[in-house]
């Protein structure tokens, strides 16, 4: 890998990583058994990359983003969501085909804590962008936030909540109005979220990024295997274009077991988009009048 | 009288929301509130921590304009699309000093409810300290406080009513097929050039032409007659947790791009010691995302120096629909920011020949003690 011209680009000034720490991570990514992108997803490790020294206003957090989100679907655990703290330092590379290649590290707090002082988790990721398409790869570890045996715990509780739950759920919109969300109606909405992340990570771009505004018409019922079987729509905000973007989400989920998603949203100028996860022993729960 | 007082804050929910300020006003006069609410009443009943209807904010602007004749008055803007009247509220202490303007609005994006809620809690704190708080005392002594709750009445009403993610004004296009403009690409600075579209029903959506949108010439007009007077532009959205410079429409600086970097991260780090949250600093174009027709840059193109966006809480978590119990925090913050930048304006045009002299004085004073103790 040569470098564009320039030298290395840190984001924090006075800060430039040396480069021996960016090798170790790469080493670490390799070594690791890291969450990786699902199989048939093209990793172009073996372009000709070149390092892009004037690093593109805002791509270290759009890889943060998709990193970030591909890691909550993948962690599979609504009890356990993480949210970004910060991008503390990274280098992208860029190759003939436009297509982007950045090496991270970033802070991650839980998205379910309300205390001040949050704890921070740390992750190292390396994300693909191709050339404005979406689905980046992504490659990511990141640190322990929660014990092992409390989060499956936490997990366990909220699938024996949502299976108390009558069905079919005639809840307006979570959050209201006014961002409130009444405690028992918060499982629905950290599994919702949870399938959210593998929307959101599948539609981010190197230039769009998204976030759940609110959840709407909630439906649900049991299936034979005791998954939950959640049917949803979700509003989705894209930051640079500021359109709400509904999505109908389809997941089944066990904990412990990979998460199961299907989607279809209403894109405005683009022709309806869906995307399905495949990979999973289960075989999907099929649906009518999708 | 108490319990009238209750009356008029319950008929000002019962009334649906989609009514037009003169139904309300009808029906205000109706109930006709003769006694004078004591001051503190307004300040401590009201529920700043709370999001409010159109109608309350307009109640509440009364209230404020009756209980504070001798700092407040309010003042007509303009007409909405839908024909609402805009208010705006004026905090003047009055003295023989030139003073210089400090303008902000809320609320130019329907659904940015922490705003509108941003703009009624900067009322209260300076209405509630400009007595016995010698920093807010100082920046009233040449310096007016024009703030205008709610820019997108209309859009603000419909987010009330009928959709909460609403963005755009109310104005109808294409044969009353499509809806609203960003009334934040809409201002005559680098129009429709970048970061906005000709597309009615996109949330970018420019308008007709610069300025096609009433709401937004309400507001054009009014700080264009002023502008030199007009040190401070404060504009007020969320969310992102950003403080925004010129420009959006070009990666060019500003002239005065150096200082107005300066105020701003002093301003975040005043926001940041309050409750540790983190803003951002820098120009649209740098950190957000390349925008026309703000009116932040219009503001500085016409020539008025201290010209900001503020992105509110929170980072995408909730995004707009912040919870209520974040509003104070928020607010809290937010207000210690908006001070700094105060502060800073009004130690550029004002400041300290003044000082010194209290410096100096101070310095003579402790020499002559230090002596006479040692005679």
């Amino acid at each position: 890998m040569q470098p564009c011209g320039q030298s290395l680009f840190a984001p924090r000034p006075g800060n430039r990583p040396p480069a021996t720490r960016l090798l170790a991570l790469l080493l670490l990514l390799a070594l690791q058994g890291a969450a990786a992108a699902p199989a048939g997803s093209r990793t172009p490790e073996d372009s000709e990359w070149c390092q892009d020294a004037e690093l593109p206003q805002g791509l270290l957090l759009q890889a943060a983003r998709a990193a970030l989100h591909f890691f909550n679907f993948r962690a599979g655990s609504p009890s356990a969501l993480r949210v970004l703290a910060e991008v503390q330092e990274g280098s992208a590379w860029i190759n003939q085909r436009k297509e982007r290649k950045v090496d991270l590290v970033f802070t991650t707090e839980l998205y379910s804590t309300e205390e001040a002082k949050a704890r921070l988790g740390k992750c190292s990721a390396r994300v693909f962008f191709r050339n404005e398409k979406p689905r980046p790869a992504v490659n990511v570890t990141c640190t322990q936030l929660i014990e092992r045996q409390k989060r499956q715990e936490e997990d366990y509780q909220l699938y024996r909540h949502m299976k108390q739950l009558n069905t079919p759920l005639d809840v307006v919109s979570i959050p209201d109005s006014h961002g409130h969300i009444d405690p028992s109606l918060r499982p629905i909405w950290d599994l919702a979220f949870l399938g959210s992340s593998y929307v959101m990570w599948e539609k981010t771009t190197q230039f769009l990024h998204y976030y759940v505004s609110q959840l709407s018409s909630v439906k649900q019922w049991k299936t034979n295997d005791d998954a939950i079987d959640f049917d949803y729509t979700v509003l989705l905000h894209e930051f640079s274009t500021q359109e709400i973007i509904p999505c109908r989400i389809h997941l089944v989920w066990y904990p412990g077991k990979p998460l199961k998603v299907k989607y279809h949203c209403q894109e405005l100028q683009t022709p309806e988009a869906s995307g399905t996860e495949d990979g999973s022993a289960v075989a999907p729960i099929e649906l009518s009048n999708f | 009288m108490k319990p009238l007082l209750g009356t008029i804050y319950l008929l000002g929910m019962l009334v649906p929301g989609g009514l037009g300020y003169d139904r309300f006003l009808a029906q205000h006069r109706h109930e006709v509130v003769d006694e004078v609410v004591s001051p503190w009443r307004i300040l401590e009943t009201y529920t700043y921590n709370r999001y409010h209807p159109m109608g309350e904010i307009y109640q509440w602007m009364n209230q404020i304009r009756e209980n504070y004749p001798e700092v407040v008055t309010q003042h007509f803007l303009g007409m909405t699309y839908e024909s609402r009247p805009m208010y705006y509220l004026k905090i003047s202490q009055p003295s023989s000093n030139p003073k210089k303007i400090m303008w902000m609005d809320c609320g130019i994006h329907a659904r940015e409810w922490i705003a509108p809620a941003f703009c009624q809690w900067f009322v209260k704190e300076i209405l509630q300290n400009y007595k016995d708080n010698s920093r807010i005392r100082r920046l009233l002594k040449n310096l007016d406080f024009y703030v205008l709750p709610v820019l997108n009445i209309d859009g603000y009403i419909y987010s009330w009513t009928t959709d909460r993610l609403w963005r755009k004004s109310r104005s109808s296009h294409n044969n009353g097929t499509c809806f609203g403009t960003d009334l934040n690409r809409n201002f005559n600075a680098s129009w429709c050039s970048v970061g906005a579209t000709h597309n009615c029903q996109d949330l970018t959506f420019c308008g007709t032409g610069p300025e096609s949108e009433p709401e937004t010439k309400a507001v054009s007009s009014f700080i264009e007659s002023r502008k030199e007077n007009v040190a401070c532009f404060l504009t007020m959205h969320s969310y992102g947790q950003l403080i925004l410079l010129p420009y959006g429409y070009t990666k060019n600086k500003s002239s005065n791009h150096e200082e107005l970097i300066q105020v701003g991260q002093k301003a975040a780090n005043a926001l940041k010691a309050k409750h540790g949250t983190d803003y951002r600093v820098g120009s649209s174009a740098d950190i957000l995302y390349a925008t026309s027709g703000s009116s932040r840059d219009w503001a500085r193109d016409i020539g008025i120096p201290f010209s900001y966006t503020f992105e509110l809480r929170d980072n995408g978590t909730y995004g707009f629909v912040l919870p209520e119990a974040q509003i104070q925090a928020t607010c809290e913050e937010a207000m210690e920011a908006v001070l700094s930048i105060l502060d800073d304006v009004y130690e550029k045009y004002w400041s300290t020949s003044r000082a010194g002299k209290v410096t100096s004085t101070a310095v003579v004073l402790s020499l002559l003690m230090s002596f006479t103790a040692l005679l």
